[in-house]
């Protein structure tokens, strides 16, 4: 008898749709990517990017090869040459093969220039190209960072 | 749609039908998840409600190639499973597209072994390349976003072969 009672008044639909009620009011849970970007958990390891001296715009690079030793995947490929009277080497080439990058740290981890570090894992993580070819990114792409299309409309 | 595809020059009418035709593409890309590896759990949760694929029309993930336009191939691409992919890859009606998501899938990742194949573009054409290991939510969303630019670029009833692939940063066109 107390079945049939429960049938005939849909108890059982109306505990459900109550349910549904109280969760109802809530604000929408989805995140707007391209007008908000979330911001990255302070460990987080983007893109690799090149370091200058910040104010002067000098080199912070000491071009000592740590990074390509360190990379498991052998992605990066630098070289500078040193100028006669000057210490410091100067960085020609910096090609960085982003394809394989696992984005593991060890390149950056490596890296022993201070205060400045030279090579950080950035906070850029919006990494589309249309080529393979462009996932190869050269030394003026390893300071700026890749060109990032802003789809806020 | 083969009698008409690629067939007109610019003019007023093709162009708007043109247009609206891409925008209708780009509009409802119906992706085939083709989950390989631990890619395919941020593809998961690109489909979820927080991130939410379907703001952009592509929520449909059909098990099924008959009834999809993009692949998605999100994980390490074994050689076993290469012949498999090119199929499913086939199978998938005109217009198609393949964003190629990871690291793995676009070089081969961390696995330069004999067992899995150096990048998935050396089977089927790659329209999109998104990094990561493995990307974000939001780069896969960007990744599709670049796709969805890609589209409308292209030729669909226009005299326009579909864009190459082997531009350096933006997509170039080929005058058929």
């Amino acid at each position: 008898m107390k079945a049939f009672l429960r049938k005939i008044f849909l108890v059982d639909l109306l505990k459900g749709l109550w349910v549904t009620m109280t969760y109802t009011p809530q604000p929408a849970f989805t995140f707007q990517y391209p007008a908000e970007r979330r911001p990255t958990s302070p460990r987080f390891r983007g893109v690799l990017r090149l370091q200058a001296e910040p104010g002067t715009g000098a080199q912070v690079c000491i071009v000592c090869d740590q990074c390509a030793k360190a990379c498991p995947d052998d992605l990066i490929t630098l070289g500078g040459h040193r100028e006669p009277g000057q210490k410091l080497k100067a960085l020609d080439y910096f090609d960085f093969n982003l394809s394989r990058c696992s984005f593991c740290g060890l390149c950056s981890e490596a890296c022993p220039t201070k205060p400045v570090k030279a090579l950080i894992m950035s906070e850029d993580y919006e990494l589309a190209s249309y080529a393979r070819e462009s996932q190869i990114l050269r030394v003026d792409q390893m300071y700026d960072g890749v060109a990032i299309e802003r789809y806020t409309h | 749609m083969g009698l008409i595809d690629h067939q007109f020059t610019d003019n007023i009418i093709t162009t708007n039908v043109d247009t609206v035709l891409n925008w209708a593409r780009k509009s409802s890309l119906w992706p085939m998840g083709f989950g390989l590896a631990c890619c395919a759990i941020e593809m998961m949760a690109t489909g979820g409600p927080r991130f939410d694929i379907a703001r952009f029309g592509a929520e449909v993930f059909r098990a099924s190639p008959r009834q999809s336009d993009l692949m998605i191939v999100a994980g390490t691409v074994t050689k076993k499973m290469a012949p498999v992919l090119r199929r499913l890859y086939d199978q998938m009606p005109e217009p198609k597209w393949v964003i190629s998501m990871g690291s793995c899938a676009n070089a081969g990742g961390p696995f330069p072994t004999y067992s899995v194949l150096q990048g998935v573009d050396k089977v089927v054409p790659v329209d999109v390349y998104i990094s990561g290991c493995p990307p974000r939510p939001e780069a896969l969303l960007y990744g599709l976003m670049r796709l969805q630019d890609k589209i409308l670029k292209e030729g669909t009833v226009l005299r326009k072969e579909r864009v190459i692939k082997s531009g350096a940063s933006e997509p170039v066109l080929v005058e058929g």
